[in-house]
């Protein structure tokens, strides 16, 4: 369904007109392609990542937490250490892959949860209206008008760094964004004729808003909760950058560079490896809810 | 329209109320003593318990909340206790950094990200398409704190074009709005893309199409026009977060802004300056949310404001 397919005149009237080549230029094709080199391209960007963070403790690799003093700052391919080694002599694979684990599963429970409610609230406020919209639309103001970062600190310090405060804690500042998005497109969806409609059909107006309404919103709703998984990450090593992070069992990601930030001019790979690492996950998730977006809608309108 | 305005303005200030209402509750039950912080380590039982008077920690916290309510009606929150001087009017001094780094990152984001979703939205899945749309994830996938140190090393340090930190030159504000909007700008203009796309896609666009409507009409007036309300919002909501402070980017860049105040407020338990933090970027925020809300009509007429879904 793209802009070029549409003013292709037909050459002649059958249609063995169409050559290989023609269907390889065609909008649905190149879409079809794009979404699998996405996926293909997130897939391996993501394990890139991931599989070394879960088997972390089975490779050989020196302990994340053992201090070699006369090994100070060594670079990159130095002595057995991939990533080089940081101000204490802690071999810094090991650290990235170690505080990895805590990142990943700290981001992982936190979008399962703001998205749930993200969505629920958000269509709730958006369709129903009246004190329902008034008072969602007044917690999320409310919290929007937050200084996030700094109610996280706060709540960091009241409760401790612990692994579940921090998920609690991303969770909780990730939702407003599904739901107001999600209101704002239910406030436009629901002014639509075919809402009329299925009123006019009598239907109760729970099955409107999870039958009809839900249907054309949800996949924009997903796409936003994808990328919140990825949000997550950054939001958490941005927390362990300002020194909110979780510092058991091993410190996370934002904490390596907080600490590599002093040596930067000297030791660049301190700052640039881990923040790499980052990237490259973060990255591969993001290509992978892209391509996992593209696919369905291809499938939909073959079926 | 004015009783919608009215009742959105009340609401409003409610939610201000109780934004630092909560803040207030949740500051006392935080663990750590300002009077520690303020007197030092080395500060024997009295003074602690000097300090305490002299900032009024000493009373029942409901005595402190009735006098915080006072004070909040006078708008006059008391003094810092590190900065010796009005908080609110040290948040005040604060403020105007916050909004040009807001203001410009948000200009530059807007002035981007629109033309270029735009752009990807009418080349869907070619090889210039794909490539930018990788840079684009890209672009939101960089931690802001390491874009800014990375930025920092290498236009600041290694060829020093433009100042390390502070606010001193107008140079000073480039590194620091380049960090926010390269993250801004990807997700803005990911979010027009799809957008218009949907909108591209959709049977009115061929309708219009058939009828022999230009294309920069198509794209401008007809597909931009559908798209407005989210890309508003997703702007208009990006704006006032900023306003509570860019945190992390002001403390890679030492910007003299509200987000380096509260990381400072907050470590040396600073109750009236994080109070009156609070209350100057609720309020704010609440204005540009407000004027989101009421925008919607302006850009899509089928929206009727405070309008409940009949059944």
């Amino acid at each position: 369904m793209s802009l070029s397919d549409t003013a292709t005149p037909t050459r002649q009237p059958s249609p063995s007109a169409v050559t290989k080549a023609d269907i390889a230029k065609a909008g649905a094709t190149r879409s079809r392609n794009a979404a699998k080199w996405k996926l293909v391209v997130g897939t391996v960007c993501t394990l890139l990542v991931i599989i070394p963070i879960i088997l972390a403790q089975v490779l050989p690799l020196p302990d994340a937490n053992f201090q070699d003093l006369s090994a100070r700052r060594l670079p990159p391919f130095t002595n057995g250490h991939l990533f080089g080694t940081d101000q204490l002599g802690r071999d810094l694979l090991s650290r990235v892959l170690h505080g990895g684990q805590v990142s990943l599963t700290i981001g992982l429970l936190a979008v399962l949860v703001s998205g749930a409610i993200g969505i629920i609230l958000g269509s709730a406020a958006g369709y129903f209206g009246g004190w329902v919209d008034t008072i969602i639309s007044r917690v999320l103001e409310a919290q929007m008008s937050l200084p996030l970062l700094m109610m996280l600190l706060l709540v960091v310090a009241l409760f401790g760094p612990s692994i579940p405060v921090i998920t609690f804690v991303i969770a909780i500042a990730q939702w407003p964004e599904v739901a107001r998005l999600t209101r704002s497109m239910v406030l436009v969806e629901r002014e639509k004729p075919y809402v009329s409609a299925a009123r006019i059909l009598g239907l109760h107006r729970v099955q409107i808003l999870i039958q009809h309404i839900i249907p054309n919103v949800i996949k924009q709703a997903t796409l936003v909760v994808l990328l919140l998984l990825a949000q997550a990450v950054l939001l958490e090593s941005a927390l362990s950058f300002l020194g909110a992070g979780p510092q058991r069992p091993f410190a996370t990601w934002g904490r390596i560079i907080s600490d590599g930030q002093d040596y930067i001019t000297t030791s660049w790979w301190m700052v640039t490896l881990p923040g790499l690492v980052i990237v490259l996950m973060v990255v591969g998730v993001n290509l992978l809810g892209d391509g996992l977006r593209d696919r369905p809608r291809r499938k939909k309108k073959g079926a | 329209m004015t009783n919608y305005i009215l009742k959105r303005l009340g609401q409003g200030l409610l939610t201000v109320f109780l934004t630092v209402s909560t803040v207030f509750i949740l500051i006392r039950l935080a663990p750590g003593d300002p009077a520690v912080s303020y007197a030092g380590p080395l500060a024997t039982t009295e003074q602690l318990a000097a300090v305490r008077q002299q900032f009024g920690l000493d009373r029942p916290v409901l005595e402190q909340y009735w006098i915080f309510l006072q004070q909040l009606f006078t708008g006059n929150l008391g003094q810092s206790y590190s900065f010796q001087a009005p908080a609110m009017q040290v948040v005040a001094e604060r403020m105007p950094y916050t909004l040009t780094l807001a203001t410009a990152s948000i200009l530059l984001t807007a002035v981007v990200a629109i033309p270029l979703g735009v752009w990807m939205s009418r080349r869907p899945d070619t090889g210039k398409e794909l490539g930018v749309n990788v840079l684009t994830i890209a672009g939101q996938s960089m931690p802001d704190f390491w874009t800014g140190i990375m930025l920092l090393t290498g236009f600041a340090v290694l060829i020093p074009i433009f100042p390390a930190s502070g606010f001193a030159t107008w140079g000073g504000l480039v590194l620091p709005t380049i960090t926010i909007a390269i993250l801004q700008i990807a997700l803005i203009s990911r979010m027009v893309r799809r957008e218009m796309t949907a909108n591209f896609a959709a049977p009115y666009l061929t309708v219009a199409r058939s009828r022999g409507v230009r294309n920069s009409v198509l794209t401008w007036r007809y597909a931009m026009g559908n798209s407005a309300i989210p890309v508003f919002t997703a702007l208009g909501t990006r704006f006032a977060a900023m306003l509570n402070g860019v945190v992390v980017v002001e403390v890679v860049f030492a910007w003299p802004g509200v987000g380096s105040l509260i990381v400072r407020a907050l470590e040396t338990r600073d109750y009236p300056l994080i109070q009156a933090t609070v209350l100057l970027t609720a309020l704010l925020a609440v204005g540009v949310q407000l004027v989101i809300d009421l925008a919607y009509p302006l850009l899509d007429p089928r929206v009727r404001l405070g309008k409940a879904a009949t059944a």
